[in-house]
């Protein structure tokens, strides 16, 4: 799964794409993981071009925000689709992840 | 994946040869190979020699063997090879138009045939065809023990998957229960329990676990044990909720997660009271197939943030309501033009003809995941579990 990333003053946009489950939620995690820095103080990770996310999908996002987490890094989640924000607000994972309509606003958000 | 003859390892031919000239020939028309480590030769004078240097040494990857020799022969020599090196190929050396020996050779396993007097071009040609095939062998091998491996993995979650779901439920005039679990292809983490209270109450839980395979179903038999012990123990679903959810957070650097419905329903009173653990909010189904979701009491997944406070809610239950638990497999299933199933077809399904019972409102649950996804295989469980309220 190739993950589109961006980088701008320490702020990464990462833009996965298709499914996110089981089947590939590895690859998830090391292409996200090879996407940053120690340096890099905030991630953006835009779901514009995913259509669907499984639980093994949800707990990299985990993962990752709790790692950003521990070293003082933030992370904003953005661009939803319909099913994919439900699925993060039945699971609550909204209360612990902020997110966003776009990209711009998330990175305002970060930059705040 | 190494695929090229030029590759860093070098390959260990064993040529089986009585004539003394072809030992000190082969070493100097290979010698650029045998310099560049692309090849190592080691010779047997005879078949018995070969089966001996065979099984001492693993590390030979093919035989190149003549065909009349004293002792054991070329033709008995490959007879033999299968039983002290199953994945060796052999390679013949035979004189030039000896067709019924190169026909009985080839019958016997042999992998080619070269001739004498030796093309070295040619032999060259075949040893690396030899080894490619052998590599190809090797490698389609362990990717055969690799599925073996997986597929046992995969049978040992199901296993423990199955024998946590309860398949006899409790029979009572004021209300019954039915629960039912289809597993997806590849393991889900899907579960469901009912925990006898006391006071005549029953506890109704149905959870999904992230992930899949083993690390799911060992995260699913810790979530269901501890649920079945703060069940017995809490005054409540959100106060149960809220203790699995503790001691899940403690040890939980893998970042798994469950998400789940906690419901204690009161037979005496009709009352349903729940608790919501980020899981989809149950459906109530009434007697004239109209439905109610459930409020939700906008609890988190448990697993994810320790000394969350979850909240409860309740519902009174009229006789003849229905309250379905559903995981997502059951919304999220997939059919062949890639649409989800959605909530509203689940409460069509229901409001076209009011249920008749608890296990055939549970049942038609079921049959419309399998009719709507047809021959495409899902990827998730798909679980649910019916109380109905009788009188």
């Amino acid at each position: 799964m190739p993950i589109d990333t961006e980088r701008d003053n320490g702020t990464v946009v990462a833009r996965p794409s298709g499914r996110i489950d089981s089947s590939n939620s590895r690859e998830f995690q090391s292409e996200l993981e090879a996407a940053l820095t120690d340096s890099d103080t905030a991630l953006v990770l835009s779901f514009e071009n995913v259509d669907y996310i499984s639980s093994a999908g949800m707990r990299v996002v985990l993962l990752t925000a709790r790692g950003l987490q521990r070293r003082r890094a933030k992370i904003a989640l953005c661009s939803m689709n319909e099913s994919i924000r439900a699925v993060f607000k039945i699971s609550g994972f909204d209360k612990i992840v902020p997110i966003h309509e776009s990209t711009a606003e998330a990175v305002t958000a970060l930059g705040a | 994946m190494t695929d090229t003859t030029e590759s860093t390892d070098t390959h260990r031919i064993l040529v089986v040869d009585d004539e003394p000239d072809l030992e000190p020939l082969m070493l100097q028309r290979m010698r650029r190979y045998i310099r560049k480590g692309t090849y190592e030769f080691v010779f047997a004078h005879d078949g018995m020699e070969a089966l001996d240097a065979l099984s001492l040494d693993s590390s030979i990857d093919m035989v190149l063997s003549d065909i009349n020799m004293p002792r054991m022969d070329g033709l008995t020599l490959l007879e033999r090879i299968p039983d002290v090196a199953p994945d060796i190929r052999a390679v013949i050396i035979s004189a030039y138009g000896d067709m019924k020996n190169i026909r009985i050779a080839m019958n016997r396993g042999a992998f080619d045939f070269v001739t004498k007097p030796v093309d070295f071009d040619d032999l060259k040609f075949t040893i690396d065809r030899t080894l490619q095939h052998i590599r190809e062998w090797k490698e389609a091998l362990s990717a055969r023990d690799k599925l073996v491996v997986l597929q046992n993995e995969l049978n040992v979650a199901s296993m423990m998957q199955q024998s946590i779901l309860p398949n006899k439920f409790a029979r009572s005039d004021d209300y019954k229960l039915f629960g039912t679990m289809q597993p997806a292809r590849n393991v889900g983490g899907d579960f469901f329990d009912v925990i006898g209270l006391a006071d005549g109450k029953v506890g109704l839980a149905i959870a999904d676990v992230s992930g899949k395979g083993v690390p799911a179903a060992l995260f699913m038999m810790s979530s269901r044990t501890l649920l079945k012990g703060a069940a017995m123990r809490s005054d409540g679903p959100a106060e149960a909720l809220s203790e699995v959810n503790d001691v899940l957070n403690e040890d939980n650097d893998a970042c798994m997660f469950v998400t789940m419905i906690y419901a204690v329903y009161d037979p005496a009173t009709g009352e349903l009271v729940y608790a919501d653990g980020g899981h989809d909010p149950p459906l109530v189904v009434h007697a004239d197939g109209s439905t109610t979701q459930l409020a939700m009491t906008e609890g988190i997944a448990l697993g994810v943030l320790p000394e969350h406070e979850y909240l409860q809610d309740s519902y009174r239950l009229a006789p003849g309501d229905t309250v379905v638990l559903y995981t997502d497999g059951v919304t999220e299933a997939i059919n062949a033009e890639d649409e989800q199933l959605g909530l509203q077809r689940l409460r069509r399904a229901f409001e076209l003809s009011p249920p008749t019972g608890a296990e055939e409102a549970g049942q038609r649950v079921i049959d419309l995941v399998n009719d709507f996804a047809g021959d495409v295989p899902q990827f998730d469980d798909t679980t649910c579990l019916v109380l109905r309220r009788e009188s």
